[in-house]
């Protein structure tokens, strides 16, 4: 496997960002998780004016032995609210991850282009349905949501106390903590609604 | 109304022959982007021609050639790559198999022609349309400006 095309180009890639801008500006990393190039684990920094700033955002790039002629396999692993990343598996949708993908891109255009698509989501062409409609529907709510996961999950500034209490509420019952912030969220943090989606 | 037709690259259907609902469901769902459901290499369009593939430009590579956009690989002196009609050049081993899956340019999208018959006609298709709204453009601006 070390020595097919995939693991070559891996490889010749890890240069390239490694070198680049980007990574002096800590915005975007790639560390290797195997010997044989076929997993690696992304980070990319929340882009600044945007919910997710300050947090940093861990993915898994799962690379396939027909690469670069098939995308990588990407995902979020840190929980992330973003209209086109579902908050439950943390699946992406991005069209170059799928049928716009180029065999001349790399992982420094996938990341770049991940970190475009936190700083401008497409509530149209959603991945999770939930979040979108939020997006579209109430704009300051989402941006509070996505700022408390960026707080919660990948280390982001800054607290809120409401959104803490109303999740204290429901695991006091004997709620698991993230199912309540997921329920909570999906429900604009009205904590009858969720309550009652939880134990209905 | 036989220019008419021909035009909008409609043939009349001969004695006999039905339409190819097919091909229109095909369409509908590409235009809806619906093979994106089906399945993930679904949208890709098909591979390039066979005849186009055959054809393409080689050049002998100098020293002060770049590096192929597949591999990233740099180019040695000598060595022979493809040149695509964009003028994007690659290592006959790295353009190959992507030709094979699909027909375009892996670095500006330019496309090559297809074997495909229903993708040749709906791309024609698509040209059509694109050229008849700037037909009307450029009618509404000669209009009312
Ligand atoms: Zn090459
Ligand atoms: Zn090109």
């Amino acid at each position: 496997m070390a020595n097919n095309i995939a693991a070559q180009r891996i490889q010749r890639e890890f240069k390239e960002v490694i070198k680049s801008d980007e990574v002096a500006k800590c915005a975007i990393r790639v560390e290797l998780v195997n010997d044989n190039y076929t997993e690696l684990k992304g980070e990319i920094a929340g882009p600044p004016d945007t919910p997710y700033e300050g947090g940093n955002f861990v993915l898994e790039i799962k690379v396939p032995e027909t690469y670069p002629f098939n995308p990588p396999k990407v995902r979020f692993i840190t929980k992330i609210w973003h209209p086109n990343i579902s908050s439950v598996t943390g699946a992406i949708c991005l069209d170059i991850l799928r049928d716009q993908w180029a065999a001349a891109m790399t992982l420094r255009t996938v990341l770049l282009s991940l970190q475009a698509l936190m700083a401008a989501a497409e509530p149209d062409d959603p991945q999770d349905a939930v979040v979108a409609k939020q997006y579209k529907d109430d704009q300051e709510m989402f941006r509070l949501t996505a700022k408390h996961w960026t707080a919660k999950y990948a280390g982001g500034p800054g607290g809120n106390p409401d959104f803490e209490m109303k999740i204290r509420r429901l695991t006091d019952m004997g709620v698991e903590e993230d199912q309540a912030r997921v329920a909570l969220s999906s429900y604009n943090w009205d904590l009858e609604r969720a309550t009652e989606q939880l134990f209905s | 109304m036989a220019d008419y037709f021909e035009e909008m690259g409609w043939q009349p259907l001969a004695d006999g022959e039905a339409p190819d609902s097919l091909l229109h469901f095909a369409r509908l769902l590409m235009d809806f982007g619906m093979f994106d459901v089906l399945g993930e290499d679904k949208k890709l369009p098909p591979p390039a021609a066979k005849e186009a593939v055959k054809n393409l430009e080689e050049k002998k590579c100098s020293d002060a050639d770049e590096k192929c956009t597949i591999c990233l690989k740099e180019y040695t002196a000598g060595e022979i790559v493809k040149i695509l009609p964009c003028k994007h050049d690659f290592h006959p081993a790295c353009i190959l198999p992507w030709l094979e899956k699909t027909n375009s340019c892996p670095v500006c999208r330019h496309e090559l022609p297809t074997d495909d018959e229903n993708y040749e006609q709906y791309r024609k298709e698509k040209i059509r349309a694109k050229q008849r709204e700037a037909e009307i453009e450029n009618l509404h601006n000669s209009m009312f400006s």
